[in-house]
């Protein structure tokens, strides 16, 4: 019989997490772990629920950052951000992703710990936004940018887990792009996340551009960001740009899409990112 | 170890693994057999059920996760015999072929228009995108369910 422990606070879950050792592995939303027979991927010997921990379902607007629980939902994240403009990118992902119902289940958390899901939406949108992660552990706490966070999450210590998602708060303005072959209701075969600093006259002080369901893992995409500083946001010269990077991109074969495929339509989508910043601006 | 759980406002206990999916508790356990298993991977919304108010796919919540929660399954959408309004309009537009995806259409749309009463035809394809009809009735449902929210 497979065990599981509902955790009822952080120190509780990390305390059964590192007693469990290899034998344990962490449950937020459990929309991955669920699948994972269908994948022929083994459960471990036990779970730790985390989804009864109150600390991981608030989302606070501090002074310097927004914090999100690692439990909280993307149907709750989604409503947390609809007023807060200046995490738009965020807001469309949390907001668009899978179906409904999957959006009433799945977490934060579990969509940056699901290594094997290249499709999931917040990760781009988070690296996009600068977002750190704190990890909890066994006498201390230490925070990981997303994109240091997605090198090491198949290999946490024992014990070790996402406590919460800090996104700063800038005047960056950014989008999420999603292109699904069905037209909602399905995973995206690329993602685009942008955020810019715009100045005075338009032109692009500082970017941050990522990209998912294009590699195996979402990335940052810094040689592309580099060709938009000191120009302004027009989509046909970024659709350029893009088109220019795109060869540094190793396309993921799946059976809703050719690896080709992906880095073919990849610069459409940045296009379409940047005339919707325009649009908010 | 039993787990305690509320169904359709009654007290259940279930005996099987907290990693089972719900959906198998409610229909092998409890012989509710309104939620149908049909992807098992949360795509076509066969098995939602609302837990907390919240439609979701019972296929991947572990009824471990559903302890002391409120659950309600299609079952409890008819009141003594008397079908809900939304149940009626699908009867009224002559929306059920085969039935299969009926119970998570209707557990998914009746929370829906709770919260959006007046919503457009739009809004209410959106609202379905995680419920699947293989046999492609959509033109109908949509139609039953947008004949409720204009309504008035
Ligand atoms: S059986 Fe649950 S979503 Fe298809
Ligand atoms: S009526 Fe047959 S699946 Fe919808």
């Amino acid at each position: 019989m497979n065990s599981l422990h509902v955790a009822t606070s952080v120190a509780d879950a990390i305390a059964a997490l590192a007693d469990r050792g290899d034998g344990g592995a962490p449950l937020a939303g459990a929309t991955w772990i669920m699948r994972a027979p269908i994948r022929k991927e083994q459960h471990p010997r036990s779970y730790v629920a985390l989804a009864k921990i109150d600390e991981l379902q608030r989302v606070e607007l501090l002074h310097d950052y927004l914090s999100i629980g690692a439990c909280v939902t993307h149907a709750r994240l989604a409503a947390a951000l609809a007023p807060l403009p200046e995490f738009r990118a965020l807001a469309v992902a949390a907001g668009s992703s899978a179906n409904p119902a999957i959006r009433q289940m799945a977490t934060i958390g579990g969509n940056l710990c699901a290594a094997g899901f290249a499709a999931a939406d917040l990760v781009p949108a988070l690296i996009c936004l600068d977002a750190q992660i704190e990890l909890a552990m066994p006498g201390e706490s230490t925070r990981v940018s997303v994109e240091a966070f997605l090198t090491m999450r198949t290999d946490l210590p024992h014990g070790c887990l996402v406590r919460r998602v800090m996104v700063p708060r800038t005047t960056y303005r950014s989008d999420h792009v999603r292109l699904t072959l069905r037209k909602g209701g399905d995973y995206p075969v690329v993602i685009v996340s942008l955020a810019a600093e715009l100045g005075s006259t338009g032109v692009v002080k500082s970017a941050r551009v990522a990209i998912g369901s294009v590699e195996t893992t979402a990335r940052r995409w810094e040689k592309f960001e580099r060709l938009l500083i000191g120009h302004p946001l027009d989509p046909a010269d970024v659709t350029e740009k893009a088109t220019l990077c795109a060869d540094e991109l190793h396309g993921r074969e799946g059976v809703e899409a050719p690896g080709w495929y992906r880095i073919k339509v990849l610069p459409s989508l940045v296009g379409r990112a940047v005339r919707n910043i325009r649009g908010q601006c | 170890m039993p787990l305690h759980l509320t169904v359709n406002d009654e007290d259940r206990v279930s005996v099987r693994d907290p990693l089972t999916p719900l959906v198998d508790v409610l229909r092998d356990e409890f012989f509710l057999t309104g939620a149908k298993i049909v992807c098992r991977e949360g795509f076509c919304g066969a098995c939602t059920v609302w837990v907390d108010g919240r439609p979701v796919v019972s296929c991947l919540l572990p009824v471990g996760l559903a302890v002391d929660c409120k659950i309600h399954t299609v079952e409890s959408l008819s009141t003594n015999g008397d079908l809900s309004v939304l149940q009626k309009a699908f009867e009224d537009h002559d929306a059920v072929q085969c039935g299969m995806c009926f119970p998570g259409m209707l557990m998914t749309l009746t929370s829906f228009l709770d919260r959006e009463p007046r919503a457009t035809r739009e809004e209410i394809k959106a609202a379905l995108v995680g419920n699947v009809c293989r046999c492609t009735g959509y033109e109908r449902i949509v139609d039953a369910a947008f004949s409720l929210a204009s309504a008035g």
